[in-house]
């Protein structure tokens, strides 16, 4: 395969998964980041400043380093990385966990260095995983309070609608499949239609019907506001930690041991936002014309 | 607009009322017959509680010809009908005040002697006075609900409105004024775009801007909700009433 991962720690479910799809897995990040091309930075946002350490070296002009890492700024990769190559090429990019069946919500926003190419490529890359779109960095605070926790709110509101299915006398199951089914239908109605969600909306409502009757008990309970205040307190504590991670200081001492503490105690999953291990990808597109 | 002043009579018990029709040239009387005996179309205009004496006292007066339009609140097609003499063309039109000013929302059912002449009759003539839609019956009471009644909700939300402006430093009977327009404009947008209002609302909310954050604070005190309820009320009062 084209990828490359690295993790210094072998142990990680993620890893025997990475080695079960075909990628080329090596313990050593320096070796990644010598075959690739594109390297994703997949982990936690404190840890990156050490891994720009650790391969800041090695980087030419070739590559282009993408972080998903929340509240980390192009500005701060750039610099980091501008003491070993003069023009480094970063994306700084903000997903979404329905990437894992192919449905995320990704946006991307380029550095001082990054070309139009290199912004293309990584779209082309992140829409094989859905939705893909490129930004001004000062609105992914914003993406992250509406589409980067967006699944969390979905996920409440499926599990009170099948509380509500079950209340009136379905079982679990089948709530939770009907339910699912029906938000993921009318996503895709207003994803297909031209027409407003509020026309959408009134076109299900018939006078006097059920829909109205429930609606009115959503208005009621201040539904929308709610909606809107959860997005903008997400919003604005992306903004808070990304403030907070910029003041704060770790020893190089205190680093090594951390990162290898944060390695080995914490559960991985596939979602690059909580990804625990330091891997790098790598994707030499088949189309790329580079060398 | 549509017909000549001197072809309209205007009938009342005393002349309280009558000054007003006077002054705009009709014609007027203190006599119900006399009405009946000179006009097809007889527009009732009654307090509930006094209409079935009126139409007790014109039932021996009204013949085929006559088209009569009720527009006694809560008093239904079904007992006009009772009241009058069978067959008698008769209507039931529930108006807004606005009508005063041309700009009125009005609805009107048939009964069933009434045909597609009369409603077109009556159609064409109360456009002149704004929107003039037939509908079933059913309709009448929640129109009440919805803009009988939700012309005052228009004036409290003016009047908070203008009440927020006053707050913010501007006087109060040029916030009153700026306030008025700003609806007469919404809605002559909405009426002549034909456009979803939700779309309008969106149209006008730049993001992060100040349309949206106070939007927020209107979400946040659930206004949708609390007009929902309000035209709930209303309808259902008005229903109830009606039973009466």
């Amino acid at each position: 395969h084209k990828i490359t991962a690295s993790s210094p720690d072998t142990d990680l479910p993620t890893v025997s998964g990475l080695r079960k799809m075909g990628v080329n897995f090596t313990v050593s990040n320096k070796d990644t980041v010598k075959n690739s091309d594109v390297l994703f930075l997949a982990v936690k946002p404190p840890i990156i400043p050490f891994i720009l350490e650790e391969v800041g070296p090695d980087i030419e002009a070739r590559h282009i380093v993408v972080s998903c890492a929340a509240g980390v700024t192009i500005s701060s990769i750039e610099k980091k990385l501008s003491t070993f190559c003069p023009t480094p090429k970063v994306i700084r990019c903000m997903t979404n966990t329905p990437v894992i069946v192919r449905e995320g919500a990704t946006v991307y926003a380029t550095g001082t260095h990054a070309d139009v190419e290199d912004g293309k490529l990584l779209e082309q890359l992140m829409a094989s995983v859905g939705f893909c779109t490129e930004v001004e960095e000062d609105l992914i605070d914003a993406v992250t309070g509406l589409s980067g926790s967006g699944p969390a709110y979905a996920f409440t509101a499926l599990d009170a609608l099948a509380d509500g299915g079950v209340k009136m006398g379905l079982p679990r199951r089948l709530a939770l499949r009907l339910g699912a089914q029906a938000l993921l239908g009318a996503a895709k109605m207003l994803l297909e239609s031209e027409q407003h969600p509020g026309q959408l909306k009134d076109n299900v409502c018939s006078p006097g019907g059920a829909t109205i009757h429930a609606l009115h008990f959503l208005e009621s309970g201040g539904f929308r506001s709610l909606l809107i205040n959860a997005v903008e307190a997400s919003c604005i504590r992306t903004r808070e930690l990304q403030h907070l991670a910029d003041q704060e200081k770790i020893s190089p001492a205190a680093i090594k041991k951390t990162l290898l503490d944060k390695v080995k105690l914490e559960s991985p999953s596939v979602s690059l936002a909580s990804a625990s291990r330091v891997s790098l990808f790598n994707n030499k597109h088949p189309s790329s014309k580079k060398n | 607009g549509k017909v000549p002043a001197s072809s309209i009579l205007a009938s009342a018990p005393s002349d309280k009322n009558l000054e007003a029709w006077r002054e705009l040239g009709c014609r007027t009387t203190h006599c119900n017959l006399e009405v009946l005996q000179e006009s097809t179309l007889v527009i009732l205009a009654t307090k509930p509680h006094v209409l079935p004496g009126v139409l007790q006292e014109i039932r021996p007066a009204v013949g085929p010809h006559h088209v009569i339009v009720s527009l006694v609140a809560g008093i239904t097609l079904q007992t006009l009908q009772r009241l009058l003499p069978s067959g008698t063309k008769v209507l039931r039109l529930m108006p807004n005040l606005p009508c005063v000013v041309q700009a009125g929302a009005m609805v009107f059912a048939r009964g069933s002697g009434a045909g597609d002449e009369e409603a077109t009759l009556l159609k064409n003539l109360l456009s002149s006075c704004g929107l003039c839609e037939e509908v079933p019956e059913s309709y009448i009471n929640i129109h009440t609900g919805l803009s009988g009644s939700g012309v005052a909700y228009v004036y409290l939300f003016a009047e908070a409105l203008a009440e927020g402006a006053v707050k913010m430093g501007m006087p109060g009977g040029l916030a009153s004024r700026i306030a008025a327009q700003t609806l007469l404009g919404a809605a002559k947008m909405m009426l002549e775009t034909g456009e979803h209002p939700a779309k309008l609302r969106g149209d006008i909310c730049t993001p992060g801007g100040t349309t949206i954050y106070a939007l927020h604070q209107l979400e946040k005190g659930a206004l949708r909700a609390t007009v929902m309820n309000a035209v709930e009320a209303a309808t259902n009062r008005a229903r109830s009433m009606a039973e009466d």
